[in-house]
């Protein structure tokens, strides 16, 4: 098998458990300065642009696989255990997941070297978080039939996948273009995690069999973590009885947030090149870092194995030394030998490395601008790549998460309205959907830039139908580089 | 620009509905799964029960929670229990289990008596809730009494390999989670 057939089969098969916190729609959009977040290495048509506080970049991203609100509330009169039984217990598999994201810009701002023209300089601050949650199947299972009926059956601890964060960045990104060919970008980040918990790769089973003694035996087999940090803070203020639980959860989030939580370093990397006439191909890689947990941290394992047939009394053994605390026993000895501990052992966690790429084609050419019309001229047009009318393509979005990569896939096709106007359409297949259809409309009032993205249109007509959705929106003000 | 604005919000406006939604049907969601477990295993070899003599050759009262956690007598439904009675000895013998309250009063029994080798293994299965006897028998049980009675000789040795009365004992219950 040749090696771009099996990529292309890696490809595919991620796409089955593919994901949010993709932003397809923004992704080398570079009308967009944004579009600098998601590849370093984009091309930047802009002298400088700032956003506006707390308004640049903003976005809302929720997703579910396998299952849709309307699926379990719709009112269409079916009983809701046997909906529940049907849709959820039975329907959702251990590679359905429930996930959301939210990120805000509190800063961004960007502008080219006066010293090196072909640099281009952006840096800022954003907070973003998301949640990612895993179905248990076998437990789901567990908690709803029980074991009774389940015998021999091993309910997987391995189903238990968890994971969900939020962290501020502070980022500081050179973008410079080589020459015609080849514009290359870098971006150096520093992590200030609020709260983080993950819980991934565990082992172990619960199974209920015949016993050997007594009629039956109950065995189970754990090593479970879940790893947290700064989220028993968030807990205690929460739980904490004064009258200043609000104010108080604010100045630990501010803190937390602005470097007195746990600090990690990354980096992106990214770069668009030129191989044909109109022709050009572009890939970045995102958070490639670390965050060391130091503070706050706290650790809960259940790790260890037991069986357990009940309570045994044996002749003549038990006659001279029986303990009629013989239940006490049986119970500490069990929880001995599955030990639910905690810890405050500090940790690392990798970021989710994100990986995006793209192959565009810019074919069409803009109609002549009337001779008192303000644009650029066509020339420096074509030196920004602001030219083309139409665009058509392709993206691939890569993520590694709790239950090792997932991948989209996107076509798009982005259209241009003169200096004021840009559109993209995306067609986008993932785990939650294959008829994502996405638009995004990029406007330009003078120097105002504004930008909405929206995601999964078709989910608009049945809101509780759809699997995914997202939105983006920012406001900034660019100066081009024709200004 | 405002009219597109305009036209790009009315269209998604226009666009977004929602099928009718019943959230409510939520608290009709009922989670009662049947958890089944070992209870308790009582053997006896035949030699043991020689050596004490004919009467009754053992009894013993051990401290039994299993029910009464709140975890479990909180949110069980109904139940079965289920004995299994096995004597390969040569004398007929009997076993009585009794449920205590914390105050030491019986608040139920089960007696078996079973006949000397040949015999087949006795099973009986006791059902609580509703049809079955009353769950307040297990919610409020906190010591298990097993006494067990040789009905015949003290001398007969059965010709079984490994002669001994087995009593094995399980539970499954209903409990509602939700």
């Amino acid at each position: 098998m040749s090696k771009a057939v099996l990529f292309l089969w890696t490809v595919l098969l991620g796409m089955v458990i593919s994901h949010a916190q993709n932003k397809q729609l923004l992704y080398d959009f570079y009308e967009i300065p944004q579009s600098l977040m998601l590849n370093p290495g984009v091309k930047t048509p802009y002298k400088w642009h700032a956003g506006f506080p707390l308004l640049s970049g903003s976005s809302l991203q929720g997703g579910t696989s396998g299952i849709t609100v309307n699926d379990l509330f719709a009112n269409d009169g079916i009983d809701f255990n046997t909906k529940f039984r049907d849709q959820v217990v039975n329907g959702l598999r251990k590679n359905d997941e429930f996930g959301g994201s939210v990120a805000l810009e509190l800063f961004h701002i960007g502008f080219r070297n006066p010293n090196r023209p072909n640099d281009y300089i952006s840096f800022g601050m954003y907070g973003e978080g998301f949640i990612s949650q895993f179905w248990p199947e076998d437990l789901s299972v567990l908690a709803f039939e029980g074991n009774a009926n389940n015998l021999n059956r091993r309910f997987s601890l391995n189903h238990i996948a968890t994971q969900g964060e939020a962290v501020n960045v502070f980022h500081f990104g050179i973008n410079r273009k080589l020459n015609n060919k080849w514009t290359v970008g870098a971006r150096g980040k520093i992590y200030s995690s609020i709260f983080e918990f993950k819980s991934a790769n565990n082992k172990g089973y619960f199974v209920t069999t015949q016993g050997e003694n007594n009629i039956l035996r109950n065995t189970l087999v754990a090593d479970v973590t879940l790893r947290t940090s700064g989220v028993q803070e968030i807990i205690d203020v929460l739980e904490e009885d004064a009258g200043d639980t609000q104010a108080d959860l604010a100045k630990l989030l501010l803190r937390r947030s602005l470097l007195g939580g746990n600090l990690g370093l990354g980096f992106d990397v990214g770069f668009t090149h030129t191989f044909a006439k109109n022709s050009y191909f572009t890939a970045s890689l995102l958070d490639v870092g670390l965050i060391y947990h130091t503070n706050a941290v706290k650790n809960y394992t259940l790790n260890g194995a037991a069986s357990n047939e009940g309570i045994e009394i044996i002749l003549p053994e038990d006659l001279s030394n029986f303990n009629s605390e013989i239940w006490e026993e049986l119970i500490d000895d069990i929880e001995a030998q599955v030990p639910f501990d905690n810890n405050e052992r500090s940790y690392i966690t990798l970021r989710p490395v994100k990986l995006n790429a793209s192959i565009r084609y810019n074919f069409g050419e803009p109609r002549k601008r009337k001779e008192n019309c303000e644009c650029l001229p066509m020339e420096k047009l074509q030196e920004l790549n602001l030219d083309y009318v139409n665009a058509l393509g392709g993206q691939l979005f890569m993520i590694n998460r709790a239950r090792g990569p997932q991948a989209a896939l996107t076509a798009f096709y982005q259209r241009r309205f003169g200096n004021i106007l840009a559109l993209k359409t995306t067609y986008t297949i993932d785990k939650y959907t294959f008829s994502n259809v996405g638009l995004g409309l990029n406007l330009q009032a003078g120097p105002i830039n504004f930008y909405l993205l929206a995601d999964n249109l078709l989910g608009y007509s049945n809101i509780p139908n759809s699997h995914y959705a997202s939105l983006q929106f920012g406001f900034n003000i660019i100066s081009w580089n024709g200004n | 620009m405002r009219r597109l604005l305009l036209i790009f919000l009315s269209l998604f406006l226009t666009l977004s509905c929602a099928e009718e939604q019943d959230f409510d049907q939520f608290d009709d969601l009922a989670i009662e799964p049947t958890v089944a477990t070992s209870i308790f295993y009582f053997e006896s070899d035949e030699q043991t029960i020689n050596t004490v003599g004919v009467g009754e050759f053992y009894e013993e009262l051990f401290t039994f929670e299993a029910f009464s956690d709140p975890n479990i007598s909180e949110r069980v439904l109904d139940g079965v229990i289920t004995y299994q009675l096995e004597n390969t000895t040569s004398k007929p013998l009997g076993l009585l289990i009794e449920f205590l309250d914390e105050t030491g009063m019986v608040l139920d029994s089960e007696s078996f008596i079973v006949d000397e080798e040949p015999t087949a293994t006795l099973e009986r299965q006791v059902a609580y809730g509703e049809g079955g006897k009353s769950m307040d028998i297990l919610r409020n049980t906190t010591n298990i009494r097993v006494s067990g009675e040789n009905f015949g000789d003290a001398t007969s040795q059965s010709p079984q390999n490994e002669p001994r009365i087995i009593l094995r004992s399980s539970a499954a219950f209903r409990l509602r989670l939700r």
